[in-house]
């Protein structure tokens, strides 16, 4: 065997590392609003936009928002954009989808950004911007961010 | 500025699979350049690497590439983003003064070694969107695509065309390695639906790729060539986090591109090309607009090296676009040139749906 012969051209090298994140108080009171079925932002005292889910920096002027008082949104809302999924992204390798998924920008009625989330119960052909849905939750909940289930037309 | 400063050399390789490991890439492009200008290790002042740990799949990704550029024992620094930021950064290093010459050089292998993908996945927000799992790299630009479409009332065949031209003009060039020649609308419509209206014939392609740039100061730039290309303004912006930004009406490209024309004293219709890192096809209209400039370029040709559809790999990226335009600058751009060009930009981004944009203006003339 030559040396050539020997070389081994590639080693498959997994990273798999696993981070315990503290969520920090704003998604702790967001992930428990969930669990009573409400879905909460913050109300920016600046400029008076309302950011779902809530956090402590206003993104759209930068402003110190509080953790507490946070205000109900929904559960009604507007598409505002979508994306009808094909694929799903799994470890970064394209993976096809049997059934598409709807993507949709929602926009909570009282939010002032979109939140984007999975629609369901409708043809994806059949999804427009301005379409009204709604929140559908877990049921029972169990204070966790997948509580907030997906969207469905109202 | 207060020193005239040049990009004097670049070289590039750019592959689906390069073969060979990523030291070993360096090791054969920085020689090339070195043996080209007719200079050694020796002759550079500092070393700006552009690498990225998550890339790299190691901590200090910089750390195995210092021997085969040559920056053992010598002033040798990073950067993790895109290339035109590194750029930047070894323009600034000339400018302080303590520097006459700097060697920048990116790279990542994205094309056999990693899945570029995931380099989107560890930029979103831990605690809620990756534990969503709905936003990735596509989704965003599918969903930037959709609103793109919308607000400018087209249909996906724009994004075709879009793509099309990008191929056939990559074919041109001998640096690129995905163009296709002839490439049409129809071919591009013809891929796989991914998140509509995105089609994979729409995203760059998966790329191992490096890229070198020597840049100098005017003295030292008018001793190594005849022909340098000069840097006469950079600008970069980071907006905000995705999705509560407007991702058609892109104000950090804007940011971006005003403070480089401000700083090279230029309008940016003035510009005769533009090279963009669209890495989707519905990302360069936005870039177009963003800066001013009308959908098709007016007056600047875009993207005339193909872009990012013939090659893109994360790190290099920015820096290739760079090349291209010292290639324009230089009348040595071969197929691809664009006669008399005087004045280009070159574009590099970071981030979902563009969070970052950097732009880099050059000029044939010292001014
Ligand atoms: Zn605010």
């Amino acid at each position: 065997m030559t040396a050539l012969e020997r070389i081994v051209t590639t080693s498959v090298v997994p990273l798999d590392f696993t981070y315990n994140y503290r969520v920090g108080p704003y998604l702790e009171n967001y992930i428990q609003g969930l669990g009573r079925k409400k879905i909460l932002g913050s109300k920016c005292p600046d400029c008076g936009k309302v950011v779902v889910p809530p956090r402590k920096v206003c993104g759209l002027c930068n402003a110190i928002m509080d953790a507490e008082g946070l205000v109900e949104c929904g559960p009604e809302g507007t598409v505002d954009n979508f994306t009808v999924g094909h694929v799903a992204v799994v470890k970064g390798l394209i993976e096809k989808l049997d059934v598409p998924q709807v993507l949709a920008m929602v926009v909570l009625d009282g939010a002032s950004v979109p939140l984007l989330a999975e629609l369901k119960g409708v043809e994806p052909s059949a999804v427009a911007r301005g379409m009204k849905v709604k929140a559908v939750f877990r049921d029972p909940t169990e204070n966790d961010l997948s509580d907030l289930s997906h969207f469905e037309p109202v | 500025m207060q020193r005239k400063v040049a990009v004097v050399a670049q070289k590039q390789i750019n592959s689906a699979d390069v073969g060979m490991p990523r030291e070993r890439m360096l090791y054969e492009l920085v020689k090339s350049l070195y043996e080209e200008v007719g200079i050694s290790r020796d002759d550079i002042d500092t070393f700006v690497l552009c690498s990225n740990d998550f890339n790299a799949g190691h901590t200090i990704s910089n750390v195995f590439e210092d021997c085969p550029v040559g920056a053992y024992m010598k002033d040798e620094t990073k950067v993790e983003a895109d290339g035109v930021w590194a750029a930047t950064y070894a323009l600034a290093r000339i400018l302080s003064g303590l520097y006459e010459t700097a060697l920048v050089v990116g790279n990542s292998q994205g094309g056999s070694v990693m899945r570029p993908y995931l380099m989107m996945d560890y930029q979103l927000a831990p605690v809620y969107d990756r534990q969503l799992g709905l936003l990735n790299e596509l989704s965003a630009a599918g969903l930037q695509a959709h609103a793109f479409l919308a607000k400018k009332g087209l249909t996906p065949d724009t994004l075709d065309e879009i793509a099309a031209r990008n191929l056939a003009d990559a074919a041109k060039n001998p640096d690129a390695f995905n163009g296709k020649a002839g490439a049409s609308a129809a071919d591009v419509a013809a891929t796989d639906m991914l998140y509509e209206p995105l089609r994979k014939g729409h995203c760059y392609p998966f790329t191992d790729g490096a890229c070198a740039l020597l840049i100098a100061s005017e003295e030292k730039a008018k001793k190594l060539t005849d022909r340098p290309a000069w840097i006469r303004g950079v600008g970069d912006s980071i907006d905000t986090y995705y999705p509560e930004r407007d991702v058609v009406d892109v104000k950090s490209v804007k940011l971006a591109g005003e403070r480089a024309a401000a700083m090279a004293g230029i309008g940016l219709k003035d510009l005769d090309l533009v090279e963009l890192s669209a890495k989707f096809a519905h990302q360069e209209p936005i870039l177009l607009e963003g800066l001013g400039l009308p959908a098709d370029g007016g007056a600047a040709s875009v993207s005339p090296s193909g872009g990012a559809f013939g090659a893109y790999a994360f790190n290099a990226a920015g820096l290739v676009r760079i090349a291209e335009c010292f290639k324009q600058l230089t009348g040595s751009a071969g197929d691809t040139q664009v006669e008399g060009a005087g004045y280009a930009l070159a574009h590099g981004q970071d981030g979902l749906c563009m969070q970052h944009n950097a732009v880099m203006i050059m000029s044939s003339e010292e001014g």
